[in-house]
């Protein structure tokens, strides 16, 4: 994990047992989301595999940050991968139903990119690079309110070609939202391929660093280090926070995994159960 | 003396804010300097310099936590830059934002095509549940602002640059603009009582032009629209269409999705002509009567369309 933070990020003071218990249940909820996400590749409609399996764990960690219950607000802004969101919400307990039976179904708010039809969801995302600025307005309304809480946007490293992301960094450092925190999800891949074969994201972290943001690279599948930067307190922080998450397109299913093919997959149910099966 | 409309609209939404904590003034580096809002409520009011899409979304984020944003910047910017950002967070999400845009039609004049906006109501009316508001004069604008602040529903109010006009009526502190407002109606019953044409004003220009107009045509009837969404159109084409049969829609908008084009779908009993932009892309200088006169719309094309409505009326029902 490299930090170049104003404040190093600290993981609040628990005993071992507590916090080998916490990172044990993130985990487990990872594993049964992925399975998720494969039923929902394996629905009559297909889904955004790749990308919803490499954020998953930025989710996961995400949405624990949020269930500290101090309005901290997760916005998927790389909303294609609404698959990985369904199931981080259901195995967080945000969403009561099982998403995955329901996935892409007539009647039921699951479609291939998220709106607020879907409990724990208030944005509609899907159109990249509108999560950004969603989130920003939220950290800004509750730094009017005085409040504590985070606006946490989840983007993709292809997002980032959107003149709307860099658009909003530029408001919310000019506006020293330090309760804004924007989460990249590097997997390298977009639609049509590698996003540095299409148009590469040259200096990310120093262009981060350039807008005036602090930056954090980090692995996007460690869980803890996702948790204890999520966790910082940032109620003095000026500075809007850019967390650059390196993860693998199609992490944890090994037939898809790293492959740039496996950005939308549509699968049978026997194949669904056999990576069902190895997802640990 | 009155206000400009967007003049007006800073010292009302000022003056809202005062006891309603909630109103958040936005702004993208065309809102003047010494805005009275921030005078006032420095703490809820925020250039966030040339980003209008980032502004549009951001209230969103605002207003999902309870505040009423309020964003303004230049019609063109505002209703075409950030379309997309309106259908989301206007439209979909019927977020609590108002977007008030100045320079709409062609009132940015010598300063060209791209301070121009000729398509902003097509484009806001395509979008379900979005009140849109052409208010003509400070009293009228005013009247708006306050109605977007208090019913919490998106809103789109379109305004000019400088011009000032004084609103065909005074409204009260707690009135809400009818669908229409008679300047002058011809006729005494109800039923189509009247055979005068009736010209119906779009906007602070397009309200202008008909004002003039039935000042050299004394028997024409005049009603104002202040409200130009679909909603309020069907509201304001069943007034219109209890009292007359003939109209003449003068508005600063193209042809194509302006309020004549919808009045004529709503009254399809009726004649609608239309005076309004065409296909023209005004490319030279001049004022703002200028470059509305290179797009056909001044006194003399109203006055044109008025003889015509009044010498080719055709009822549909003879015609059947």
């Amino acid at each position: 994990m490299t930090v170049l933070l104003d404040t190093p990020p600290t993981v609040v003071e628990t005993d071992g047992d507590a916090e080998d218990a916490l990172f044990a249940t993130l985990s487990e909820r990872a594993v049964q989301a992925r399975r998720l996400i494969v039923d929902m590749a394996a629905s009559t409609r297909g889904c955004h595999l790749g990308g919803s399996l490499s954020v998953l764990d930025i989710l996961i960690a995400a949405l624990h940050r949020a269930s500290a219950g101090d309005g901290t607000e997760v916005v998927l802004s790389k909303g294609h991968a609404a698959a990985g969101l369904y199931a981080a919400l259901h195995v967080s307990g945000v969403l009561p139903e099982n998403p995955a039976p329901l996935y892409g179904l007539a009647g039921h708010p699951y479609t291939g990119h998220p709106g607020p039809k879907v409990p724990g969801v208030r944005f509609p995302t899907g159109s990249l690079g509108h999560g950004v600025p969603y989130a920003a307005g939220w950290a800004l309304a509750r730094r009017i309110g005085g409040q504590d809480g985070l606006g946490i946007a989840v983007a993709g490293d292809g997002e980032l070609q959107e003149g709307l992301v860099w658009e909003t960094c530029q408001v919310a450092a000019a506006q020293q939202l330090g309760n804004f925190v924007l989460v990249v999800d590097r997997n390298g891949g977009q639609n049509d391929g590698y996003v540095e074969d299409i148009s590469p994201l040259h200096r990310l972290p120093e262009r981060f660093a350039a807008f005036g943001f602090e930056v954090a690279e980090t692995d996007g599948h460690d869980l803890r280090a996702l948790t204890a930067i999520l966790s910082a307190d940032r109620s003095a922080a000026r500075r809007p926070l850019a967390v650059i998450a390196d993860t693998v397109k199609g992490k944890g299913v090994a037939a898809v995994q790293g492959k740039a093919g496996s950005h939308y997959v549509s699968i049978d149910a026997t194949r669904a159960a056999k990576w069902k099966r190895a997802i640990r | 003396m009155s206000l400009s409309g967007r003049d007006a609209y800073r010292d009302e939404l000022t003056r809202i804010a005062a006891d309603d904590t909630s109103v958040i003034c936005l702004e993208a580096d065309l809102g003047g300097k010494g805005h009275p809002f921030e005078a006032a409520h420095p703490d809820r009011f925020f250039n966030l310099g040339i980003a209008e899409g980032a502004m549009v979304d951001m209230a969103t984020g605002l207003a999902a936590a309870g505040y009423k944003p309020f964003i303004s910047t230049f019609a063109p910017f505002a209703a075409l830059r950030a379309a997309e950002s309106l259908k989301l967070t206007l439209g979909y999400l019927a977020a609590g934002v108002t977007v008030v845009a100045p320079y709409a039609g062609v009132s940015g004049a010598w300063f060209g095509t791209t301070h121009h906006c000729l398509e902003d109501l097509a484009v806001l009316r395509s979008i379900p549940g979005v009140t849109i508001a052409a208010p003509y004069g400070e009293a009228e604008m005013r009247a708006v602002v306050r109605e977007a602040a208090r019913s919490g529903k998106p809103h789109y109010i379109r305004t000019g640059r400088n011009a000032a006009y004084d609103s065909l009526d005074p409204y009260g502190d707690a009135d809400v603009p009818p669908p229409v407002t008679w300047e002058f109606r011809s006729g005494s019953g109800s039923g189509h009582d009247s055979d005068a044409v009736c010209l119906v004003s779009v906007g602070e220009e397009g309200t202008r032009l008909a004002l003039e107009a039935r000042r050299a045509s004394p028997d024409t009837s005049h009603a104002h629209l202040v409200y130009l969404d679909h909603e309020h159109l069907a509201a304001s084409a069943a007034e219109l269409a209890r009292h007359h049969r003939r109209f003449v829609v003068v508005e600063e908008h193209r042809g194509q999705g302006g309020a004549a084009e919808a009045l004529a779908l709503l009254m399809p009993g009726c004649e609608v002509t239309s005076v309004a932009a065409g296909q023209n892309w005004p490319a030279q200088g001049g004022d703002h009567e200028e470059v509305m006169a290179a797009l056909g719309l001044d006194l003399p094309a109203v006055l044109a369309a008025v003889s015509r409505a009044r010498g080719g009326y055709r009822p549909a029902q003879a015609a059947a």
